[in-house]
């Protein structure tokens, strides 16, 4: 145990597939990552950990599962759960990259995180690869897309370079005449090493990286990262700076959001929709600015604390402006509304159900668009979600109800999606006004101290970006300032594959709308 | 718009808004595009737009320099024996340094600003800062930037953005440009969807690994005479993710760069400064 982990070790890899499956079916888990880490100069070979998050409770099942190295030429394997949990398979393709180990029975064992280019055998993530290790280019090497065959069909290949400007990713889609028959997503393109470099840096360092994981979501990461160190040190932040990386979590999922309504009612084709959303995240960004001398809110987090703080006056600012952005935005949202053109385009479009959803394992807004009910403010509260009283946590027996109806009303289409945003805009900033209200205690920072840190303690770290549930899990080193393992798991990793069938027999035209409300990152992705 | 919004219309929002104002409502016509001080009333007291020495900072105490160069994490400070050195390429505006030596150096609110060379970004330590930022309104720079646009490119000028592995920061304040507040297509500036219209490649992030070709290829699509716009600290020297097994350490590595905008991310100015720069380096020597 270690707080709400609970870690079982698991003797023989070989039988990982049927816990795996004991804990899916026997306890709700569902697989929340896959973590390789290569620990054959420390605890002895390979561990595995594979953390299920349990529905209806706050408890995170980790099994910890060894894998002995074999001589050079000879993979390590472990079986594969990838036919059991279909969102294993993206997992075992990274560790298989990273860490050379394979999956036996693995339905899907194509390159993915280092492309064609790469040579075979290059394995970043184990300890005896040095970071600046430059490998020479394979100039012959081809991706295998899955192909569709049929009359008529043809393919569209699209990017790593887009027309708007947005982050590189490769779709190759096939269509028959204007449906889109299948698609094929390939990232990794922005992929910058963020894991193996951790492992250079200092505790402190490595909280700038966190925020550098995907730029938007600089507050939601460095707090998953600093409360996983925190969790590992057992301390916990004063209750005010809690408080103030709460207020500015909700900050940064506002302008997100905004700009994400902005982007979808200008792939709609209303572009005046776009100019005044944009004006108020432009209005938001200018607040970050105040609030963290950052307007995308870098800097605010720190292990033990934060370095920022709302003076009376300008919790008072923030509160304010932000009231005065939301009349705004019900403004412009009312306009929207009434336009049949826009509400015509993103009704119907880009459906995913709700058992794909839950198969698939999404999170945050594309997965409660679909009817599943899972934040992870609420599922596993943590800092000053612990206690709020906002309609995240479930109220009265009505309420409950009326939410449960709701949820089971959502769509999963596009229209879903935009009203999922347009929603947590408003409680985003109700919360912002609650906690700011609350606002108690000093700043000082409960600092972690080397020797609080045992050495390779681990732990997982989480919070709910505006994607959805961010998950890290650290490893410290043996000395108590550095990183031995840093694993990252954004939302968008779990939502890409959602992309792949919420195009299926829509047209291609409305790829650019589907693709924006699912707002995934690619940086968040390629790490 | 229907006769219940106007009803509604708010009265205007007041200076307190920072920047941002329009007259009567959202819904109406009269947003006001930014024409304020970058220096002093626009930038917010606590933004990190720049760090410079502290002026009066003793060049015999090594000390707190090395306490800086220690805690840098994108490796932007460097102690040698002939004093430090401050690489604004690299520098990601964390303010980690002045946290732990304020004697030795200030973060100040007025931005990096961007220069034509790699080496200017490179900072010796003085006796004396370089004072302050550019002091111009956007407005300030936009005219001179629709000038020089208007003699060398007749009317327009078409950008390519590219995201060569950023962590998507840089392109949240790109997109801004063309938001109502920047609007830079006033300024006659616009963004197009292929390199093969453009005249300015605007490039962020690593160059990583794999998308080094794609960058490339990007740049030979590009017709001349075209220039090269790093932006942010990780396309002019890989900012924090330095130079790795999955990254190049800037984009300069892998095609030639015009100008070099340091931030992470620079905000909207300083891309329109840098712009600016651009603009000036498509000139008949560049052309020719």
């Amino acid at each position: 145990m270690n707080g709400n982990e609970v870690r079982v070790e698991v003797e023989h890899a070989s039988d990982l597939r049927g816990i795996c499956v004991s804990v899916r079916d026997g306890f709700r888990g569902r697989l929340a990552m896959i973590a390789c880490s290569d620990e054959r100069r420390t605890a002895g070979g390979f561990a595995l950990r594979h953390v299920f998050d349990v529905e209806g409770a706050d408890v995170f099942i980790v099994l910890v599962s060894r894998v002995e190295d074999r001589e050079p030429g000879l993979p390590p394997t472990y079986p594969s759960v990838a036919l059991l949990i279909p969102s294993a398979t993206l997992y075992e393709r990274e560790i298989k990259d990273m860490f050379g180990l394979v999956a036996e029975g693995s339905p899907d064992s194509r390159p993915f995180v280092l492309h064609e280019q790469w040579p075979e055998d290059v394995h970043p993530l184990r300890k005896d690869y040095s970071l600046q290790t430059k490998q020479p280019r394979v100039e012959d090497g081809r991706y295998q897309f899955l192909e569709v065959e049929g009359e008529g069909v043809s393919e569209i290949p699209v990017g790593p370079v887009h027309a708007g400007i947005i982050e590189p990713g490769h779709f190759r889609f096939s269509i028959l005449g204007e449906t889109v028959v299948n698609l094929e997503t390939r990232l990794y393109y922005t992929h910058r090493g963020v894991e193996k470099l951790a492992e250079n840096l200092s505790l402190d360092q490595a909280v700038l990286l966190s925020e550098r994981i995907s730029g938007d979501e600089a507050v939601a990461n460095s707090a998953a990262y600093c409360q996983a160190i925190e969790k590992i040190a057992g301390v916990e932040p004063p209750r005010r700076a809690m408080q103030v990386r709460a207020v500015c979590a909700e900050m940064e999922r506002v302008y997100n959001h905004l700009g994400t309504l902005a982007a979808l009612s200008l792939d709609a084709g209303f572009a005046y929709g776009y100019a005044r959303l944009a004006l108020l995240k432009e209005r938001m960004m200018r607040l970050n600015e105040e609030v963290a001398g950052s307007r995308l809110l870098f800097g605010v987090n720190r292990i033990g604390g934060v370095n920022v703080d709302f003076t009376h006056q300008l919790a008072r600012r923030a509160v304010e402006e932000m009231g005065q952005v939301r009349g705004d935005f019900e403004k412009v949202l009312k306009l929207l509304r009434s336009e049949s053109s826009v509400m015509d385009r993103l009704s119907g479009t880009g459906r995913i159900q709700m058992e794909s959803a839950v198969e698939m394992g999404l999170l945050g807004v594309a997965a409660r668009s679909s009817g599943m009910d899972c934040d992870t403010r609420k599922d596993h509260p943590y800092g000053a979600y612990r206690g709020m009283k906002t309609d995240l946590r479930d109220g009265t027996r009505r309420q409950i109800t009326e939410r449960m109806i709701k949820m089971a009303k959502a769509g999963g289409d596009v229209l879903a999606r935009f009203e999922a945003r347009v929603g947590e805009v408003m409680s985003s900033m109700d919360m912002v006004k609650e906690i700011l209200e609350d606002l108690d205690g000093d700043l000082r920072l409960n600092l972690v101290a080397e020797d609080m840190l045992e050495p390779f303690g681990n732990a997982l770290g989480y919070a709910e970006s505006h994607r959805g549930q961010t998950l890290h899990w650290v490893m410290v080193g043996g000395d108590g300032n550095s990183v031995f393992r840093y694993k990252v798991r954004t939302a968008s990793f779990a939502n890409w594959p959602a992309i792949e069938l919420a195009v299926l027999n829509d047209i291609v035209a409305d790829f650019p709308l589907i693709n924006k409300s699912l707002d995934l990152s690619y940086a968040g992705n390629d790490l | 718009m229907t006769e219940g919004e106007k009803a509604e219309d708010a009265p205007a929002s007041k200076a307190s808004n920072r920047g941002v104002r329009h007259s009567g409502s959202i819904l109406g016509n009269h947003v006001e595009t930014d024409k304020m001080l970058l220096e002093g009333t626009r930038s917010v007291p606590g933004f990190r737009g720049d760090v410079i020495f502290q002026p009066y900072a003793s060049r015999l105490d090594a000390e707190p320099f090395k306490r800086g160069e220690e805690v840098c994490a994108s490796k932007a400070i460097a102690v040698g024996p002939e004093g430090a050195a401050l690489d604004k390429g690299k520098c990601i505006m964390c303010g980690m340094c002045q946290q732990v030596a304020p004697q030795a150096f200030k973060m100040v609110n007025s931005f990096a600003v961007p220069v034509t060379t790699r080496r200017d970004l490179l900072v010796a330590q003085m006796p004396a800062p370089p004072e302050g930022g550019p002091s111009q309104t956007v407005d300030e720079i936009g005219a001179k930037l629709s000038h020089r646009i208007k003699k060398l490119l007749g009317r327009s000028l078409a950008i390519r953005e590219v995201d060569a592995g950023s962590c998507n920061g840089c392109e949240v304040e790109v997109s801004a440009l063309n938001n109502p507040v920047y609007d830079i297509e006033r300024f006659g500036i616009h963004f197009v969807a292929s390199p093969r219209h453009a005249d300015v490649l605007l490039v962020t992030g690593v160059a990583s690994r794999n998308l080094e070709l794609a960058l490339r290829r990007t740049f030979e699509a590009t017709p001349d005479p075209k220039v090269v716009v790093a932006v942010g600290a990780c396309a002019c020297s890989g900012g924090i993710f330095g130079d790795t097994y999955a990254t190049s350490g800037g984009i300069g590595k892998v095609v030639p760069v015009d100008v070099f905008v340091p931030g992470c991310p620079p905000r909207p100015e300083a891309l329109l400064y840098g712009l600016l720069l651009a603009v000036d380096r498509v000139g008949p020597a560049s052309s020719a």
